[in-house]
Formats: structure tokens, C-alpha cells, sequence
């Protein structure tokens, strides 16, 4: 095992950068990562955010590559790598943390789409799979981390899963019964009361937005996942529609966005620019904001400014500045769920397995 | 080696083990190593990598002590069955009952019958903390000795004076030696002399007069101790002994509230303080310097403001001086990237506006995190723990970085799936 500085920590690899295609875990004294269209069997990049508290590395390396590798550590610079003679790591127990944060991964980053047809996962459901998952690892959260929160995962649930125990699917009816158990351990009031989940999710806008009388441009564009929550917007592409017209005061943009999940839209920042020509605003319960345009000077653009620009460069930004990913990335991480979905594997969710059963 | 020298018991056990046949975190961490290794007097078994014979030595301990363990992994069934019975959801099952369970295995061996487990459940969900807590209170209602208490701090306030003359300005050498208290040790000689130093710097008198000057008006600190979250006002105000503090800081608390603040804490604890003593003394710790005692934990503080004035979260340019604050600034870089690749936080900002607020509290890091050191070195300060050792001072500065990153995660993350659930 060759371990090098890697941003001033201690790491057996080059961690994927932060985003759609990275799979993390973060355990005691660890952030684990893998890419998340690798093999299941793939070893992780570990990176030692604190080797004294990763008490479980023996358990991956072996009780002599665990005392190796922390020997290795003493009184050495991060600027010096060290190459650790040890076994490669035993995949039973890393396939096990990969799956945990697959399932940390589908949480966030599932391309749910009504208009790509890719099934929304059932939240609860992963949920309650992953905190068992997180109690069954729990000799890796020696010290308690981001992920190491069961209570949270199934506090919000015990209504809709009791609610989806009665539907009478015996996966679920088992899946649930374990969370009652471990409820009853940890100090989590599970109440019997069976309540069905909301199924208003607001999945409309974006589509068929009517021509508004004095167009000047209209066109699409597309949500940079990395900038929004999640559980808000049809992950889709081109699901931006946007137009230009005169308005009142001078030239308005409107922008619908398509939206799907529980989550809302409110408050999220939306901006338009072409050229030196820009607005912002929010977005509304819909998905939908009227940007009043204004040109470089700052001041509101005029219907004859508006008609003599090209306005085909134009960029639509939803959601935080920065950090937004290539759309080849959102196609690689939408040909992952594809493929789950049409051939579940061994190490499925069941809200995955769920999600394909319900697709046909 | 635990987890051997644990399969060496055999069965028995099984409700204190994992999946795999190992012993629980739990089963570790409140059983078997504050019980049976009892790692506080028998440190040799804490050492990150042991030793052959202090391995040896500890895996007889815990097989020896196996048919104990079986008979509180026996009590842990038995008042599980009795906590469902009886529809208790309070505190978390392992970590209420494990240390019980080891403790009646020792005293009582294999459990009796439901009625004892009804009476231990009966015990531990009920006594627990209120007695101390309540004793405070009933003495503190006397008038007479509020009012002793009152004449002792206005004595104890004027005690501590900074002294005058050139002494109380030179602060340089202290804080030079601070480089390498918080500086690499590439060698067993260099991890010797950042102990060494370290002894010197807690027998120096530079804390104590920074934090005796805090309670002056004319004389300039080097920080402002309202920035730092240490007090809400400055100077520092003589304390009040219960009710009407001026702020939630720690130095504005009240010399009552302090003491609740220990008992509290000193739930794990066998010996149970006397009350009126820990009022008394809480009364002059409450007027030292930094509102601590003894000289190491005000030394740990200052440290501790040295540490703090250079973390930025979320921030991954930021390179502090220091070789121990680039450690810790480096884990939280790595932290925020777990927030960026889960999608709670937008290369470095808030995904969502709702988490403007707790990003900007984050990017505000001293203040929580010194009244969270401070909290640690006032709990130290009471129960006279030392903080002479350097590494475990640097490990502690560690910890509390550990603890409010994660605190403030969770807050970031919890603000994003507020609006899923609602």
C-alpha cells in the first residue's frame, strides 16, 4: 500500500473530486471514497483524517498491516511518501462500507425524472435500510460522524414506513419490523399510527410554457445538479425553459424549471446572462421567476436593445455560482441508475429493487 | 486484540457482539474498557500499538473475566425483555445498561427474576442525575449562604490582580514556545523537547496575567475576548453567584450555573461531590483567571486561542502557521468535501439559501470552539485532571476541533432535509 500527502492528510490513492460520481463514507478517523460506476469489489481510497482513530483499519489490512502502517506514520512529513509492504484489502469487509455509501450516494444524488423515466427511490425505505447498514458497520464509527447518525435517518420515517408495512410486501414488512427493533434500542419513539406519504409532489412546469405576447428569444437549458438540493428538480436535460419579452417596464425573462420530488423551489436563486446583458431573481412555488433584464450599463434593457442582440449564448443558472458539473458527468451517473434499474444486482436496495418492479 | 482475546470467551455473549462475533462498539467502549481493562489506572493497555507482553497480560484480563461478562450479557437480555415490557423508549439501550449490566454481574452474578430487572430499570431511568442537582438547588435557596458566597467572591475577584511593572507585558517567550508545543516532532528527542517546553510554558506565568488582564479596562490584550466568544462583554464582569448573568458566554456565567454544569457532567462518576464544597470552590475558580484554577488549563486555553484564531472551514486555501492547526485545518477541508460530494454544500457555500446562516456560523469557528475547549478545561479544572502531558493537551485541541465541525455539519445538513420533510 503506497500512502502520500494528499492536501495536507495522509491517503492510499487520489480521492474522486466532490460531486456526482464520487462515492464517500466518512468513518473514524477516514473519509473513504470510491468512484460510482466501479466494481463493487473496488478497495476505497482511504484518507486519513486522523490514523490514531481509524480503530477499524485491522479489520481491512490485517492486524500486521494495521501496525505496519501506523508505524510507517511516526515522525514521518507528509512531503515523503511511504510505500507499506501489506496485503491488498480483504473486499468482504470494504464491499460492505461501499454499499453504505452507495446507499449515502443514492440518497443524494438518484437521477429521479419524470421526463427521463427514471423512477424516484423511495426515501424512507433507503433510509431504513441504511441505518441498519450504519448500525451493522458500527465498528467503523468509533467516533461518531456525519454518517454515523442513526437516529436521524429513521427518525422522520415511522408513519410512512408502519403505512408501507401494511401494503403487505413481505420485504418491506421485515424491513420495517427490524427498524421497529432498533428503534426500541436506540430511544426512538416509534408511535403505531400508520400514515400514508404525501403523493402531491408538484411534478409539473417546465413544459408548454405558453408563448407570451411580445417574444424576442426563448430557449432551453439545463440544471447543474451540484448547484441545487436534491428532491427538487426533474433531473433531466434541457428542463429550463426560458424567454424573453417586452414587459411593462422594459424587456422580462421568464423561466420555468421542471420539477419533481418533495422538495421546493422557493428562494432558489435563478440568473440569466448574454453578453453584458444580465437578471436574477428567485424562484417561485412553481418553478418560475420573472427576471427584469438590464444591460451593461445597469440599466433596465429596452425593447430595441433587446430585438438587436444575438441571443443565442444566452446561460441560464439555477440554483449556487459555481462548481457545476459537465453534462457528460450527469449522462454517466444517469447510465448507472439505468442499469441498476434494469438489472438489480446482488447488492440492491430494495428501494432500488422497489423503484424497477414499479417501472414496468 | 480485544476483539480476539473476545472470540476467546466463547459463546455466552452473544447479545454484547457484533454480526461477525467481535464485541460490540458499545460492548468496548462502556464495558469492556472502562470496566474490565479500566483503561483510566491501567494505561499500558491504551497504547496505540502494544506491546507482546501488555497484550498478553490483556487478553487474560478479559478472558478471565468472562463468566462475568456472560452473566451481564444475561442481565442486558433480561432487562431488555423488561424494558419492552414495560414500553420504555428513553436513552439509548447499550449505552444505558452495559456499564449496569457488567456491575450487577459482578455483584449479583446470573440475573434473578423480572422483579430485580423492574427495580434496576426502576433505578437507572429514574435516580439518575436529579439527586445532586436537586441538593444544589435546596442550597442554594438560603439566604445565608448566598450571602457567604457573595463576600468570598468579592474577596476572591480582588484577589487576582495582574501584576504591574514590565513583567505583565512580556508575553513574547510564551507564545514562542507555543510554536513548538504546536509544532511537528520528527523524533523521539524532538517529542521530548515539545514535552519539555510544554512543562515550562504551564509553570509560566503569561496566562495567568492575560486573563487577569482581561478584567481591566486600560490595557490592550492581544485578542478581544468578546471576539473569541469568552465573554460578551469587556472587560470581564465580576461573576454573579445565581441568576442575572449578563450573557451565555463561559465567563459570563453564573458561579450556580457552573456548578450545575459539573454535575451534569459528573454523571459517569462514581464519587458524587459534596455540594457545598464544589459551591465554594466553584466561587474562586469562577474569579481566576480565564474562570479556571490552575495554571496548565488557563495554559491550554491561550493555547487553545492560538489553535482557534487559525481554522477556517470551508475554506481550502487557508494555511495556518502552525504545524498542529494545519492538521486540523486540513480535516476540516476533507470534512467539507464529504458535505460537497453529498451534495449539502456547493463547492464551499450553501446549496440551499436556507443554510446561510449556519455556513456563516461555520466560517465563525473560534467562538464555539473555545467555549467548547473551555467547557473541557472547566470539567478538567474541577476533578484536578492534569493537562501537563503535551500530547494529550494536543489531542484534546484535536477533539474539541472534531467535536464543532461535526456539531455544525449536522446543522447544515439537518437545515437542507428540513424542507424535504416538511
Amino acid at each position: 500500500m503506497n500512502l502520500s500527502g494528499d492536501t495536507g492528510l495522509w491517503s492510499t490513492g487520489v480521492a474522486p473530486a466532490a460531486g456526482p460520481l464520487a462515492l464517500v463514507l466518512e468513518v473514524s478517523g477516514a473519509v473513504l471514497s470510491w468512484p460510482v460506476d466501479g466494481d463493487a469489489a473496488d478497495p476505497p481510497v482511504i484518507t486519513f483524517t486522523d490514523h490514531h482513530r481509524a480503530d477499524w483499519l485491522w479489520r481491512i489490512v490485517g492486524e500486521s498491516g494495521h501496525v505496519a502502517i501506523v508505524d510507517a506514520l511516526r515522525h514521518r512529513e507528509l512531503d515523503r511518501p511511504v510505500e507499506v509492504p501489506i496485503p491488498a484489502a480483504r473486499p468482504e469487509s470494504t464491499e460492505m462500507l461501499r454499499r453504505l455509501a452507495f446507499g449515502h450516494w443514492l440518497r443524494r444524488w438518484w437521477p429521479a425524472s419524470a421526463r427521463d423515466g427514471v423512477v424516484a427511490l423511495d426515501a424512507a425505505v433507503l433510509d431504513a435500510e441504511i441505518a441498519l447498514l450504519t448500525v451493522a458497520a458500527e465498528d467503523y464509527f468509533g467516533d461518531d460522524t456525519l454518517d454515523s447518525d442513526v437516529l436521524g435517518l429513521l427518525a422522520p420515517h415511522p408513519a410512512v414506513l408502519n403505512s408501507l408495512a401494511e401494503t403487505g410486501d413481505p420485504r418491506v414488512g421485515a424491513l420495517v419490523e427490524q427498524c421497529r427493533e432498533l428503534a426500541a434500542e436506540i430511544g426512538l419513539d416509534w408511535p403505531e399510527a400508520a400514515v400514508p406519504r404525501r403523493q402531491d409532489y408538484a411534478l409539473a412546469a417546465g413544459a408548454g410554457a405558453s408563448s407570451p405576447t411580445g417574444l424576442i428569444a426563448r430557449g432551453t437549458a439545463s440544471v447543474a445538479w451540484s448547484a441545487v438540493p436534491p428532491g427538487v428538480f426533474d433531473a433531466a436535460e434541457g428542463t429550463i425553459d426560458w424567454s424573453v419579452a417586452s414587459g411593462g417596464d422594459g424587456v422580462e425573462a421568464t423561466i420555468e424549471v421542471a420539477l419533481s420530488g418533495p422538495g421546493t423551489p422557493v428562494g432558489i436563486a435563478v440568473a440569466l446572462r448574454t453578453g453584458d446583458c444580465a437578471g436574477s431573481g428567485v424562484l417561485d412555488v412553481g418553478g418560475r421567476a420573472v427576471l427584469a433584464l438590464r444591460g451593461e450599463d445597469g440599466r433596465p434593457l429596452t425593447e430595441t436593445q433587446a430585438w438587436n442582440r444575438d441571443w443565442s449564448g444566452t446561460a441560464v443558472r439555477i440554483g449556487a455560482e459555481g462548481g457545476a458539473e459537465d453534462a457528460a458527468i450527469r449522462d454517466r451517473v444517469r447510465a448507472v441508475a439505468r442499469g441498476r434499474l434494469a438489472e438489480p444486482g446482488a447488492g440492491a436496495f430494495l428501494a432500488e429493487v422497489l423503484a424497477a418492479e414499479s417501472d414496468y | 486484540m480485544i476483539d480476539r482475546a473476545w472470540r476467546a470467551i466463547g459463546p455466552g455473549v452473544e447479545v454484547l457482539s457484533g454480526d461477525d462475533g467481535g464485541p460490540l462498539r458499545r460492548t468496548v467502549k462502556r464495558i469492556v474498557d472502562p470496566l474490565v481493562l479500566r483503561l483510566r489506572s491501567n494505561a499500558q493497555f491504551s497504547a496505540a500499538v502494544l506491546d507482546a507482553d501488555v497484550a498478553a497480560a490483556m487478553h487474560d484480563t478479559i478472558v478471565g473475566q468472562g463468566p462475568q461478562l456472560r452473566a451481564a450479557a444475561a442481565w442486558f437480555v433480561v432487562l431488555k425483555r423488561e424494558r419492552r415490557a414495560q414500553r420504555i423508549t428513553t436513552g439509548n439501550a447499550q449505552e444505558l445498561y452495559f456499564p449496569v449490566c457488567f456491575e450487577l454481574a459482578v455483584t449479583r452474578g446470573m440475573p434473578g427474576g423480572q422483579s430485580a430487572a423492574a427495580a434496576v430499570l426502576a433505578e437507572v431511568h429514574h435516580n439518575h442525575d436529579r439527586t445532586a442537582i436537586e441538593v444544589l438547588n435546596e442550597h442554594v435557596r438560603d439566604p445565608q449562604v448566598i450571602g457567604r458566597l457573595r463576600r468570598q467572591l468579592d474577596h476572591s475577584w480582588r484577589d487576582v490582580r495582574a501584576p504591574a511593572g514590565r513583567s505583565d507585558t512580556i508575553t513574547g517567550p510564551f507564545f514562542a514556545g507555543l510554536d513548538t508545543v504546536l509544532g511537528p516532532a520528527v523524533s523521539h528527542r524532538a517529542e521530548a523537547a515539545r514535552q519539555r517546553v510544554w512543562s515550562a510554558l504551564i509553570a509560566d506565568s503569561t496566562p495567568y496575567n492575560l486573563g487577569a488582564k482581561a478584567r481591566l479596562t486600560d490595557v490592550a490584550l492581544p485578542w478581544s475576548i468578546v471576539d473569541l466568544g469568552l465573554s460578551s462583554v469587556a472587560p470581564q464582569q465580576i461573576p454573579v453567584i445565581d441568576g442575572g448573568a449578563t450573557g451565555d458566554r463561559p465567563l459570563d456565567r453564573s458561579v450556580v450555573d457552573r456548578v450545575r454544569a459539573t454535575l451534569r457532567r459528573a454523571m459517569d462518576r462514581d464519587e458524587l461531590p459534596d455540594v457545598p464544597l464544589l459551591c465554594a470552590e466553584e466561587v474562586d475558580r469562577a474569579c481566576a483567571p480565564w474562570g479556571l484554577l490552575a495554571e496548565d488549563k488557563q495554559a491550554g486555553l491561550v493555547t487553545g486561542i492560538e489553535v482557534a484564531n487559525e481554522l477556517r472551514p470551508l475554506d481550502v486555501s487557508a494555511q495556518p502557521r502552525h504545524e498542529l492547526s494545519a492538521r486540523i485545518q486540513a480535516r476540516l477541508a476533507k470534512e467539507a468535501y464529504v458535505l460537497h460530494a453529498r451534495r449539502y454544500l456547493s463547492d464551499g457555500g450553501p446549496i440551499h439559501p436556507r443554510q446561510r446562516q449556519v455556513v456563516e456560523d461555520l466560517a465563525a469557528f473560534t467562538r464555539p470552539y473555545l467555549s467548547r475547549l473551555w467547557a473541557r478545561l472547566h470539567g478538567r479544572d474541577v476533578w484536578q485532571e492534569s493537562c501537563g502531558d503535551v500530547d494529550d493537551v494536543r489531542s484534546m485541541l484535536e477533539g474539541v476541533a472534531r467535536s464543532v465541525s461535526l456539531d455544525h455539519r449536522q446543522r447544515i445538513k439537518a437545515m437542507l432535509e428540513l424542507q424535504v420533510a416538511g
